[in-house]
């Protein structure tokens, strides 16, 4: 009875469904680094979202600015009851140089980097942030207009950052490397033993199959192994933070702190062309 | 008509919006996935064709924003919806302590086809993610779940003057029109 009184709409869940799988498996088989397919549906969505993004962004950003400024201001106050009114105004007024001055200075780094490194960027802005359970995507202001493609490593001054995952026309997604689904061929600097790094959200990832004969220690440098032709060799990831090893596995357990910040990327560097300066 | 229209546009609002919300109160560490508790809302109180559309819908917009494989959401949210249009057939979904379980159930439910997708599909083992990431965010959703329901029906009383309920539930006494 209820399949005949829901017949209309239980066919059009059907379609649903079935339309839900060939996405996912057309995903899921296409899902190479280098991989150029990438729909207009995806980014049409990304397209209009990201001028929510920014504005929520700005909005989230001033929310915890204002904030901070308030609980900086409240001391200052404190501090110099006599010079109130005046006080409030110098700091108001040194908390924008700062901002400023703190900008610059991001700026400086990420462009003495840049002009450190062998290769062509192109400077991009995080817009927004993206996270469900065990994703961790940001969102960059610059898109295949600026000459982005899916599969370019991305890097901050401090490190590798991830790679894009998606180009629309003005905006792109990053995999972050700490993703849960994200894996990098890695090596260790002092040994040279050759690993995975793989992603473990906030907690920063792990790094796999590396055998117990190794010579691994705390604060051990991890850096990009070049394998696997995604990332080039020799980009900074992270430090070895803990080593362990059990008789029951055939590799030693090994976390990685990445030397990147996630939750304060406000700038990055995609590269687009490796070896500029062969040419 | 209008409802078809505003729903890509409130489904992108909704995913960037969670977004913020779980970067100001959890650092990013959680998400209050907003996105899921509207899916559960239309499984609870709207109808078969307009609920699967907002669950695609959502579903979609969730992968094209934050999924790093697309279709994973699309299927689960989908997934999702009817088993919550099931649930809401055999249970009175009026009780706010009954929603905030289903929304916790759900939250497992959508966490377990991530993990087995990851598992059997991309061959990446999640289960270390259970304790820090899945159980918490679970228990959040179950927590947001009959406040977000809580203002849904504050906002149909004040749209239509009464509780929303579905045409095809006519009659049947587990779904209450009154207040």
């Amino acid at each position: 009875m209820f399949i005949f009184r829901h017949y209309k709409s239980l066919v059009l869940i059907a379609i649903l469904f079935v339309i839900a799988i060939i996405m996912l498996s057309y995903n899921t088989r296409h899902r190479r680094a280098d991989s150029q397919t990438d729909g207009f549906f995806r980014k049409l969505v990304l397209e209009a979202a990201a001028p929510f993004q920014k504005l929520m962004h700005i909005s989230s950003t001033s929310i915890s600015d204002s904030w901070e400024k308030y609980v900086y201001l409240v001391g200052v106050v404190e501090e110099n009851k006599k010079l109130e009114k005046t006080v409030g105004e110098l700091e108001a007024e040194l908390l924008r140089y700062k901002e400023g001055h703190l900008e610059a200075q991001r700026l400086a780094k990420i462009l003495a980097f840049k002009e450190s490194l062998p290769y062509d960027f192109i400077a991009a802005r995080v817009i927004a942030k993206e996270q469900a359970a065990l994703s961790k995507i940001v969102i960059i202001d610059k898109g295949s207009f600026d000459g982005l493609r899916i599969g370019m490593p991305v890097v901050s001054s401090a490190g590798l950052v991830g790679r894009l995952i998606d180009v629309s026309w003005n905006v792109a997604k990053v995999l972050l490397i700490i993703d849960e689904n994200s894996n990098v061929d890695v090596m260790l600097q002092r040994t040279r033993a050759q690993g995975i790094f793989s992603g473990m959200g906030y907690r920063g990832g792990v790094l796999k199959y590396i055998t117990k004969n190794q010579d691994i220690a705390e604060g051990d440098e991890v850096i990009s192994s070049g394998m696997g032709g995604v990332f080039p060799k020799g980009l900074m990831i992270g430090r070895v933070s803990f080593v362990e090893k059990l008789d029951t596995e055939l590799f030693l357990r090994i976390r990685v702190a990445p030397y990147v910040d996630f939750s304060k990327l406000e700038e990055v560097l995609v590269l687009v062309a490796e070896e500029k300066r062969r040419k | 008509m209008a409802y078809y229209l505003l729903l890509p546009v409130l489904s992108i609002l909704v995913v960037a919006l969670q977004t913020t919300i779980a970067d100001i109160i959890f650092s990013g560490r959680l998400v209050i996935e907003i996105s899921l508790i509207a899916v559960i809302y239309a499984g609870f109180r709207l109808d078969l064709f307009k609920g699967s559309i907002l669950a695609f819908v959502f579903g979609f917009v969730f992968d094209c924003l934050v999924s790093s494989v697309i279709g994973l959401f699309t299927l689960i949210y989908l997934i999702i919806f009817v088993a919550s249009y099931a649930v809401s057939l055999i249970t009175d979904t009026q009780k706010l302590r009954l929603v905030a379980l289903w929304g916790f159930v759900f939250a497992l439910v959508e966490e377990a086809l991530v993990i087995l997708f990851y598992n059997l599909i991309l061959r990446f083992d999640a289960m270390a993610s259970i304790p820090f990431v899945f159980l918490p965010q679970a228990m959040v959703i179950g927590l947001f779940t009959p406040v977000f329901f809580y203002l849904m029906r504050r906002l149909e009383v004040y749209i239509y003057g009464k509780p929303l309920h579905r045409l095809e539930r006519g009659g049947d006494s587990r779904i209450s029109a009154e207040i």
